[in-house]
């Protein structure tokens, strides 16, 4: 008898055993697990990106913990918690409100005082193109390609909304690809910005911003809107929150909503992305040859939109007169990785010259830059959907 | 009250736009018609009929329920699509099959006469006198050969034969061009391996979009100068021209936003250096006030009075 209840207990014992993680691990997991881990690690330690790099980070801990299938609890298993949190990245819907807070909170005054400095914002967008090129060359399917190619584009929300549509199997690599070289913009572009530059170029002085008139500020985002939206309509959920949240901000008479969209709603949708796409890479979907090359890709498409966007400001300078030139080293900020790429360009300005503050200079590109990308987004999916 | 009603207005037009919206019937179209059959699909039954197929040409779903097919103009509500059943929710740009076999008994989709001798076959709405689509049967159709639109969706829905022709094969409950032609992709990925094309197109229109919001908000910014260096004038009382514009937009003896700057950090500095700043900057720190009584913490006055018990 005595027998029995231990043979009983080892054998339940050892079936529940088949249900811990220690039983399902696989080498993937084991993999996965620690990159969650050094997301967690460079977010706390090294400050880079920590709203993105700890939801991502912890969200590719709780994907990876190994699952005895059909239990209804990972996020690939239809109905379960995290399946249905994920359905607002799936359904791309997590994208656009991330957009409307996005907008509540961007001040465009620099962009209007300097309008301009709109056409950085467009050079910067060669990164996603160059990068759909590339990605065409080793293999990838058009649609596939343009997913990869808006990591160029340097815009989480965006690469999200536009990979669910055109590659949803390879969404997770890409999201996790733009917000990993979103974090390392401070890393990526110095160099290359200091490579294209002279220090003549480096030191210019740019003539200050003058004084936006609220009534300018209020028209920006119905014009804006009205114009890109007739010409990229496909862009519509992004430009259309994008803007909306811009007039909720700078009609001075929704105050509440502007700080909700800005606050509470963008808080808690940031929370929800990070955590679903770092769910997403579940060690069968990630660890793939296809995710080593979008990495690369998502690289390759930073390093040619800081390029072209550094190189187009240097060219546009030839057209400007002495006084209104424009110091290369704000071209970078057309990379639409508001506002890490804008202080790279004010930092690098400083170490030349502690006294040339670009950074309210730069904000111009930066805040273009994301008008760009989501009209690129349209575009693509256009073309390719 | 004037206001409320206003938006209740509103309200109450925006909603009946949106209801009007999710039961647009007027989205279906007849797509295609197979007047005799010999020798082509059967139905559930194992029966040959003819059939009548429609399209929802829509991005929406649309309930088709209590909608008419008829094949009599003077009779519009000949057979009613029964309400209650779920299949007749037709999802965005997708099919349904009616077969005209004279047997509504059978089912939804089997309605009460058959096209040997229809001219004309007509959708009606849920009204029974809006006609969304109508077409004319061309004479002496062939047995087993189909009549139905070029492309799913597309052409007439007067009653003409624009858009319509004779099929080569029937394709009941599916598209009616081949479904399996070369995709939008597919055929930019022959057309433009390299990517280049699409490069420059798309580089193009992003250039395009900033450039006309560059022109806008150019002309928009001088405009703003203007006026404003008008305004300026009018309160100064000296003429316009003389009011000369400076680069940030200002005129030229007002100063400039640095000097604003300059000197409002100037007066922070002098306000920390004369100690009467918090110690840590931007930040309200409350002291806590040591006080050792205060009636609004006192228990005394929060307890209700202790009962007594008289005896007598």
């Amino acid at each position: 008898m005595e027998h029995n209840i231990f043979s009983l207990i080892g054998e339940n014992l050892q079936e529940f055993f088949k249900f811990t993680g220690f039983a399902n691990a696989t080498v993937g997991h084991l993999i996965m697990i620690p990159i969650g881990l050094l997301f967690i690690y460079l977010a706390i330690k090294k400050d880079w990106e920590p709203m993105l790099l700890v939801p991502i980070g912890f969200g590719i801990v709780i994907g990876n913990i190994p699952l005895f299938p059909g239990l209804n609890v990972g996020v690939y298993e239809e109905g379960s918690v995290l399946n249905i949190l994920y359905q607002g990245v799936q359904k791309g819907w997590y994208p656009p409100l991330i957009f409307l807070g996005i907008g509540a909170m961007t001040d465009f005054s620099a962009l209007i005082s300097n309008p301009k400095l709109m056409l950085i914002g467009a050079a910067a967008q060669f990164g996603i193109f160059g990068a759909y090129a590339i990605a065409l060359a080793i293999g990838f399917s058009p649609a596939e390609a343009g997913a990869i190619g808006i990591i160029g584009g340097a815009d989480g929300p965006t690469a999200i909304f536009l990979s669910s549509r055109l590659a949803p199997d390879l969404m997770g690599a890409i999201a996790v690809s733009a917000y990993s070289y979103m974090a390392l913009v401070p890393v990526i572009q110095p160099p290359i910005m200091r490579l294209l530059t002279t220090h003549k170029e480096r030191v210019m002085k740019m003539r200050p911003p003058r004084a936006v008139s609220q009534t300018e500020k209020k028209l920006f985002p119905i014009i804006g809107f009205l114009l890109t939206a007739f010409i990229v309509p496909s862009g519509l959920p992004l430009l259309g929150m994008l803007f909306f949240g811009n007039l909720l901000k700078e009609s001075g008479v929704t105050r509440r909503l502007a700080e909700t969209a800005r606050g509470p709603l963008i808080d808690v949708i940031t929370i929800l992305i990070g955590v679903t796409v770092g769910c997403s890479t579940q060690a069968d979907k990630f660890l793939q040859w296809s995710s080593v090359k979008i990495f690369i890709l998502g690289a390759g498409s930073f390093v040619i939109a800081t390029t072209a966007g550094v190189l187009f400001v240097k060219f546009f300078n030839l057209f400007l007169k002495e006084g209104n030139k424009i110091n290369p080293l704000i071209g970078n900020a057309g990379v639409s990785a508001v506002p890490d790429s804008a202080r790279v360009s004010n930092n690098v300005g400083l170490e030349y010259d502690n006294r040339n503050y670009l950074l309210m200079h730069a904000m111009g590109p930066n805040v273009a830059g994301v008008i760009g990308s989501a009209v690129a987004a349209g575009i693509l999916l256009g073309f390719l959907s | 009250m004037k206001k409320a009603l206003k938006i209740f207005f509103l309200l109450g037009v925006l909603c009946s736009a949106v209801s009007l919206q999710a039961q647009n019937m007027g989205d279906m179209r007849l797509n295609e018609i197979l007047v005799t059959n010999t020798d082509d699909f059967e139905d559930d039954f194992g029966h040959k009929n003819g059939w009548i197929e429609l399209f929802n040409t829509s991005y929406g779903t649309v309930d088709i329920a209590g909608c008419y097919l008829t094949d009599d103009p003077g009779n519009l509500k000949k057979y009613m699509i029964p309400k209650g059943d779920i299949l007749t929710k037709i999802k965005p740009r997708q099919h349904i099959l009616f077969w005209a076999d004279n047997q509504p008994f059978r089912g939804t989709f089997h309605i009460n006469f058959d096209l040997a001798n229809a001219d004309e076959i007509l959708f009606v709405s849920s009204d029974g006198r809006t006609v969304i689509d109508r077409i004319k049967v061309p004479a002496d159709m062939p047995e087993n050969i189909s009549y139905g639109r070029t492309d799913d969706g597309i052409g007439a829905h007067d009653g003409s034969a624009e858009g319509w022709q004779t099929m080569e094969r029937t394709s009941p409950s599916t598209n009616n061009t081949d479904m399996y032609g070369e995709s939008k992709a597919a055929r930019l990925e022959k057309a433009d391996p390299y990517g280049a094309l699409m490069a420059f197109t798309a580089m193009s229109v992003v250039f395009l979009a900033l450039i006309l919001l560059y022109l806008i908000f150019k002309n928009v910014g001088n405009y703003s100068i203007r006026k404003s260096k008008q305004r300026e004038s009018r309160a100064t009382g000296t003429p316009v021209s003389s009011a000369k514009v400076s680069a940030a937009g200002s005129s030229s003896h007002e100063p400039s936003a640095e000097v604003y700057a300059a000197i409002a950090t100037a007066m922070h500095l002098y306000r920390e250096d004369s100690e009467t700043h918090d110690i840590e900057n931007t930040i309200l720190t409350i002291h806590k006030v040591s006080k050792s009584y205060s009636p609004w913490s006192s228990k005394i006055y929060t307890l209700r009075e202790t009962p007594q018990l008289k005896r007598k």
